[in-house]
């Protein structure tokens, strides 16, 4: 019983482990030079858990892997942006966390944030009752949110269970 | 600390109305520092005229306490004597101190932001005496105050931009309000729009004009010392990452001034160094 137990929470933690973001594509509007680039790369690099960071002027994208077992929120990009006095936009990411809810009201945790969102299908015919209660892995768009807030809705183009 | 540094900013130096920093070199311009952000400044601004060329260097600095204020000291030292008139767009010997509030930022599209930035500062005497006409007076401080407002992308810039200057009375001398205006066209051609670890180059066209009121000495007016001036030329800015040289040379379209009083101004220019400490959090 004991070792079932122990088992048990190590699966849990190995997990929660492993809920985290994994890229977020992050279209910022307002960087017209190179010091503007510079100053979010800066900004986004001191973030924990951030392992690379892309930015591209003409296009406004700012590319942000990160590393495993990484504890990074949305909250944290945004800020980066807020800070340097530009304004972030729409966010594609990959990220792996619970889904939960039921099939109807579905949310995503990623779990070791306080990132939690309610998930919507990008397209229909996509079935997710079968992996609620698990750890999946969900590739999709926040929303741009107003200025210090965070979407509270996630469009999710893909979602598939974690391995 | 910070606090400390805020107010040493705020009550020790003056601002300079020139907005050095990676935009126009000799024009008002709206961005100011990211939050805390640390930027450094120096460069040499000189102006020729009939009576030698007046040269001034010195170190500017600024501090971004959020996105849209930043606090700013410019501490320059003046080399050289031309009699020349009073200026707010080149700097001269006074020690100034600021702070810079953007309080309107509108971003319309990738790369493209409208906004507007007001300024206030504290000028005060610097040790180096003033050369000509201005060096017989007694100097007080002055307040200056400047408004700029624009528009930024990846492929063109404009901003226009107003300053003005008053000075407080000294044993019964003042020395001239100044009223100084700029207008600054910028470009980036398509093949320099490039990533932002290659080096980044944008061109400028800028027009500048002050108008200096009377100088005030023992009491009286000295007549036929109010100038007015009008200033157009070319300026270069390239910035690789975190550092800015910036480059640029004005020759007179109209100089209303004495010259009995003054020395007759025939070229200005300036290179300015920046270097941009950004804070990782």
């Amino acid at each position: 019983m004991k070792k079932t137990l122990v088992t048990g929470t190590l699966a849990l933690c190995s997990l929660a482990a492993h809920a985290e973001y994994q890229q977020v594509n992050l279209t910022v509007f307002g960087m017209d030079c190179a010091p503007c680039a510079h100053a979010i790369h800066v900004s986004m690099k001191g973030i924990p858990g951030v392992d690379k960071v892309d930015v591209d002027l003409n296009t406004g994208l700012v590319i942000i892997k990160l590393a495993p077992d990484n504890s990074a929120t949305m909250r944290q990009f945004n800020q980066a942006v807020e800070k340097n006095g530009f304004t972030h936009k729409d966010a594609t990411v990959i990220a792996r966390g619970k889904l939960t809810g039921t099939a109807n009201a579905a949310f995503f945790e990623v779990t070791g944030t306080q990132d939690r969102f309610a998930v919507v299908p990008a397209a229909t015919g996509i079935d997710i009752a079968a992996l609620l209660g698990k750890t999946v892995t969900i590739a999709g768009v926040l929303p741009q949110a107003p200025k210090g807030k965070l979407t509270d809705t996630l469009r999710y183009n893909t979602i598939t269970e974690a391995r | 600390m910070k606090s400390l540094m805020v107010l040493a900013c705020a009550f020790a130096l003056p601002g300079v109305a020139v907005a050095a920093d990676h935009g126009p070199v000799f024009s008002y311009a709206t961005p100011v520092n990211s939050q805390r952000e640390l930027s450094f400044d120096t460069g040499i601004f000189g102006r020729s005229g009939s009576q030698g060329t007046q040269l001034s260097t010195g170190s500017g600095f600024g501090y971004g306490i959020t996105p849209h204020i930043t606090v700013n000291a410019f501490l320059p030292a003046m080399f050289g004597s031309g009699a020349l008139p009073e200026s707010r767009i080149v700097p001269g010997s006074e020690w100034s101190a600021g702070a810079s509030w953007r309080f309107q930022h509108s971003v319309t599209s990738v790369g493209k932001r409208i906004e507007s930035t007001a300024s206030l500062g504290l000028v005060v005497p610097g040790p180096q005496q003033e050369s000509g006409v201005l060096a017989n007076l007694h100097r007080a401080p002055g307040v200056a105050a400047t408004l700029a407002t624009g528009f930024a992308s990846r492929s063109q810039y404009a901003w226009v931009g107003g300053g003005y200057t008053r000075f407080a009375e000294a044993s019964h001398d003042r020395r001239p309000d100044t009223i100084s205006w700029s207008g600054v066209y910028g470009y980036r051609p398509a093949r320099l729009r490039r990533g932002y670890d290659k080096w980044d180059y944008r061109g400028f066209a800028e027009l500048t004009g002050e108008h200096t009121g009377n100088v005030r000495t023992t009491g009286a007016i000295l007549p036929a010392s109010s100038t007015t001036t009008l200033w157009l030329g070319p300026s270069v800015l390239a910035i690789f990452k975190n550092i800015a040289i910036s480059g640029g040379v004005q020759a007179p379209l109209l100089r209303d001034a004495s010259e009995s009083i003054y020395g007759r101004e025939h070229v200005r220019f300036a290179i300015n160094f920046s270097y941009l400490k950004y804070s990782a959090h």
